[in-house]
């Protein structure tokens, strides 16, 4: 292999290029959400008012928060399935600990402690993955039904539903008239944004998921980039179950199945490659707000009886029709690597 | 790219094949009634889904891709099969129905894959939704039940003590691998999954070997529809549910590398094996689900981990 | 080549353990001890479900019986009869099922009867060829007429009018089509209470509950839901008191009284639906321990079921007695 002082030279400015998402592909997701918004309201005026778009933003809002760190991972070329999983332990931790009858620790030692394990647990992924070579899928794929496992022993076949007032008040608070969970989310945004656009880490990412050879060539810390994208993604994670988690009067285990999906068909079709190495939060964001504004649109526009059995397959077809046009709009469709 | 011997899955079928022995060895220790050969035959009738659909799933994986609609595509051929036993067509052609079925929403994902090549985790992704919504939709959610008592005994009967079924599941297995060991389509398969690009420069048919693997799978998951049906006496929407899991998850533990060009369908069987023993055991001996699920996990991560170990050491 | 000869004769020994080996302990066990009962919920780790195993378990303690409390944390029916299938092999005395798809746990029911181990159902029945007798708390008739009725007295009585809507496991749960059969059937006895959409929440309380935030925005006019699955009740009750409409939007369900009292103390929910569990899962037990000591026969009218008392057989259903509705007034004299 050549890897001589030549070589470390003509890989640096190839490896570390930021391929943030398409414009092209952010106008075709904007262009989307508007025309939902448009033709909805014309069936359903209520759908556009100022409360129900309050209502698909908070709903949505644990997926944008963990889509961000999906997004980062994704970029780096790793991917984590076992984010609804984390979510549902994280919630039965965070009930344990808060519930007069069990733990009944203060507010601030709670959303640490979430924090803390999610991390953790995020962490605990990267380092098989970086340091163990387990392939990302298999990790969190085994980590998926762990997690899942250990949320139904921990909550021991019951419910806790004497959540204290001052952890509801992250579900349902609303300081300055917003809720608590969209101050999260546009924290999140912000911060990621800023994460992958202005920091080195951010840079590396793009690097590490471009080419992990040539960024390692080019002393890029692959470990600790991989490292930070994972605990980074858990940290949110720990994030989203604090200010979602609340919402609800009742904590049980099966909180967070199938939200990884949620989550990895927002960044998918928010245009982050699935092989790393571009992709952005923009992308992400406006494609969490399409999929969710699809499927609240569907309650609106009142199609009839039979019309519920469908649902699921119109917003399989949405999905696939998001894709395809990314297909037809894409300039760079040749590059085919395994 | 991760250099990937051949030589590498047959050291990891050993270790599988000792993991499995150990796993007997200890059923046997801690209860000698779950290792009899009649609990065992009587229990293998579970696997039959599962194992019949990793088999085109490891050669999937193998080419570098991957297909989480596999469950999805049996609940759209197990209602169709059900609509088509309650329009009261001829049985031969219902379960026909149900493979054609199957195969077509393969051979759909195989077109986007392969022929305006979108990235396969992204097209199953979107198919994982849109078939089982079609089926929900066809069906209204409503099941479909009195198949013939011929068909059903089929699903429940053994030949020598062993289901029916899994005597199929053999033979089919047989027929696999012997077309990936006596064909060129099984070296293509393998060259494919090394590096497209230098496979198509050397002459392999890439895209239509991707597009027949990815139809094989829908009609994999459209036999697992009949499967199903003859075992339950039931076809309806929401079977076949989390399917892609398990099996992608039997496949991998069984050595298939998810970057593609490793693994082999004995692996793969072993992985089956393997996580059907944990699951059978675990609850026959501690009656205790929860316990499977972080059993079964662990076994995934662990496997992969040892063998990582292992195989760096060797290096 | 010497590696492959290997693997083949490692997978050989261990298809032999499997298959064709020694055919030691193959012969039924000697008798057992105690008599061995295996409780089968549609899901495990719903405090419905846990609730019933507690009831479970003080039954198999005071009559010494050996009582397994497993089932499928996702609810999955195939995961059911696997484990139905297990049983039967392991030689246990009485399997008590909770079918979640009678369809698809008939054969392994009518397979473990095959091999002499007695079934009974409980809390959902299956085909009566499946099973000895039902453990019966309340029909799916009962349930629906139950629940749509509750509906009415609190919005009106008999001219009770407006719109409802249903908010439903999955689209496929056999359970909750069952019930919502019955609904409908009961609903026409109030012409005015107009059903207008039935949702499904898939089982995810968040879904549950922006699905009834959109039905009351998509409907202004909404007078009630129904939340018939365990986290579609709360989850709808919440999107009820959140949007400030407690009492103008009625929310009536199944669902145990510990579950849902905040909501009921808050009015936000007038009615929930259900019956004694702990009872329910007592009751199973003693009526699976006299089914396997042979003094519960069929025809038999009677069921002496320890602090129950006598409980009454109506055909092949032993039935536990009264739908329960729990209100204001009385929810604080229940705990469970």
């Amino acid at each position: 292999m050549a890897t001589g002082p030549d070589a470390h030279a003509r890989l640096l400015p190839a490896a570390i290029t930021l391929r943030a998402t398409p414009r092209g592909r952010l106008w075709l997701i904007a262009a989307l959400l508007a025309l939902i918004f448009a033709g909805i309201s014309i069936a359903s005026p209520a759908f556009a008012s100022p409360a129900n778009i309050r209502d698909i933003l908070v709903n949505i809002s644990p997926v944008i928060i963990v889509a961000c760190g999906m997004t980062i991972l994704i970029i780096s070329g790793e991917i984590d399935v076992s984010v609804g999983s984390l979510l549902g332990l994280l919630g039965a931790l965070m009930g344990l600990c808060s519930s007069p009858t069990h733990a009944n620790l203060p507010l601030a030692a709670v959303i640490a402690i979430t924090l803390a394990a999610g991390a953790a647990l995020g962490l605990l992924n990267g380092l098989l993955v970086v340091l163990g070579r387990v392939p990302s899928i298999i990790t969190t794929l085994g980590a998926m039904t762990i997690l899942r496992g250990a949320t139904e022993l921990l909550m021991a076949g019951s419910w806790i539903t004497d959540l204290p007032a001052s952890l509801r008040y992250l579900g349902t608070g609303t300081p300055l008239g917003i809720p608590v969970c969209l101050w999260a989310a546009l924290i999140a945004v912000i911060l990621s944004l800023l994460f992958l656009r202005a920091t080195r880490p951010g840079l590396w990412t793009y690097a590490v998921g471009g080419n992990l050879h040539a960024a390692h060539l080019a002393r890029v810390p692959t470990h600790t980039t991989r490292l930070l994208a994972f605990t980074l993604l858990g940290l949110l994670t720990g994030l989203a179950a604090l200010v979602s988690i609340p919402q609800q009067s009742v904590i049980e285990s099966g909180i967070g199945v199938g939200f990884e999906l949620s989550v990895i068909t927002a960044v998918v079709v928010g245009g982050a490659s699935i092989r790393g190495g571009s992709g952005g939060i923009l992308g992400t964001l406006l494609a969490a707000i399409l999929l969710g504004s699809v499927r609240t649109g569907l309650i609106f526009i009142n199609l009839g009886d039979s019309a519920v059995y469908w649902e699921r397959a119109i917003q399989g077809a949405f999905i696939l029709a998001a894709v395809l046009s990314d297909v037809l709009t894409r300039q760079d469709s040749a590059r085919q690597t395994a | 790219m991760r250099p990937a011997p051949r030589t590498n899955s047959r050291v990891y079928e050993c270790l599988l094949a000792a993991l499995m022995s150990i796993l007997l060895a200890l059923a046997w220790w801690l209860d000698p009634d779950f290792v009899a050969p009649a609990t065992q035959l009587a229990l293998s009738n579970h696997i039959v889904e599962l194992a019949l659909v990793a088999i085109p799933m490891t050669l999937i994986i193998v080419t570098g891709g991957i297909d989480l609609s596999v469950g999805s595509t049996m609940a759209l051929s197990s209602v169709v099969m059900g609509l088509a036993f309650d329009a009261g067509a001829p049985f031969p052609l219902v379960c026909i129905s149900a493979l054609l079925t199957g195969t077509l929403a393969g051979l759909l994902n195989g077109l986007f894959i392969a022929r305006l090549s979108i990235h396969p985790l992204i097209v199953t992704l979107a198919t994982l939704a849109a078939y089982r919504g079609l089926a929900e939709g066809l069906s209204k959610g409503r099941p479909f039940s009195g198949f013939p008592e011929g068909f059903l005994a089929i699903g429940s009967g053994d030949w020598l003590q062993v289901p029916i079924l899994v005597w199929l599941l053999l033979l089919l297995l047989l027929l696999s691998a012997l077309i990936i060991r006596r064909t060129t389509i099984g070296l293509w398969i393998y060259a494919a999954g090394g590096s497209q690009t230098a496979a198509h420069y050397s002459g392999v048919p890439v895209a239509q070997l991707r597009l027949a693997l990815y139809t094989l799978a829908g009609a994999a998951a459209g036999l697992a529809a009949i499967f199903f049906a003859a075992r339950f006496n039931t076809a309806k929407a929401d079977v076949g549910a989390g399917l892609e899991l398990s099996v992608i998850t039997a496949v991998v533990l069984g050595g298939t590398s998810i970057f593609g060009g490793r693994g082999t369908l004995l692996g793969a069987m072993l992985g089956v094996a393997i996580i059907h023993e944990i699951g059978q055991l675990v609850s026959w001996k501690w009656d205790q689900q929860e316990l499977v699920q972080v059993v079964t996990g662990s076994i995934l991560v662990l496997a992969v981990l040892v063998h990582n170990i292992f195989s760096r050491r060797t290096h | 080549m010497k590696r492959s000869t290997f693997i083949a004769l490692l997978s050989a020994m261990s298809l032999s353990v499997m298959g064709v080996g020694p055919r030691a302990h193959t012969a039924p066990g000697p008798v057992h001890k105690k008599t061995t009962i295996a409780l089968l919920p549609k899901k495990k780790g719903l405090p419905y479900f846990t609730t019933c195993a507690k009831g479970a378990e003080e039954a198999a303690k005071e009559l010494d019986v050996e009582l397994i409390y497993d089932g499928p944390t996702d609810g999955s029916p195939e995961k059911a009869a696997s484990m139905i299938d297990r049983w039967a092999l392991k030689g246990v005395d009485v399997i008590a099922v909770s079918p979640n798809d009678p369809d698809v746990l008939g054969q392994a029911m009518k397979k473990a009867r095959a091999k002499g181990v007695k079934v009974l159902t409980w809390d959902a029945d299956a085909a009566k060829d499946t099973r000895e007798f039902l453990v019966n708390q309340a029909t799916a008739k009962d349930i629906g007429f139950a629940l749509v009725d509750a509906m009415a007295k609190d919005l009106g009585g008999e001219n009770a009018s407006g719109k409802v809507a249903i908010i439903t496991a999955t689209l496929t749960a056999a359970n909750q089509n069952e019930w919502m059969k019955h609904m409908k059937e009961r609903l026409a006895k109030y012409p005015k209470l107009e059903l207008i959409a039935t949702k499904p929440c898939n089982e995810d309380q968040r879904l549950a509950f922006s699905t009834a935030q959109d039905l009351m925005k998509a409907h202004p006019d909404l007078k009630g839901i129904f939340g018939i699955s365990s986290v579609a009740f709360p989850g709808a009750a919440e999107a009820v008191k959140q949007a400030g409409k407690s009492g103008t939007v009625l929310v009536t369900g199944l669902g145990t009284p510990n579950d849902m009292k905040a909501y009921v103390k808050d009015g936000t929910v007038k009615s929930v639906i259900l019956w004694n569990t702990v009872d329910l899962g007592y009751l199973t037990i003693h009526a699976a321990h006299a089914l396997a000591g042979g003094t519960l026969k069929p025809g038999a009218t009677e069921l002496t079921a320890g602090r129950l008392g006598t409980k009454k057989i109506d055909g092949d259903q032993i039935l536990l007695g009264d739908i329960l509705v729990f209100t204001k007034d009385n929810i604080d004299s229940f705990d469970f």
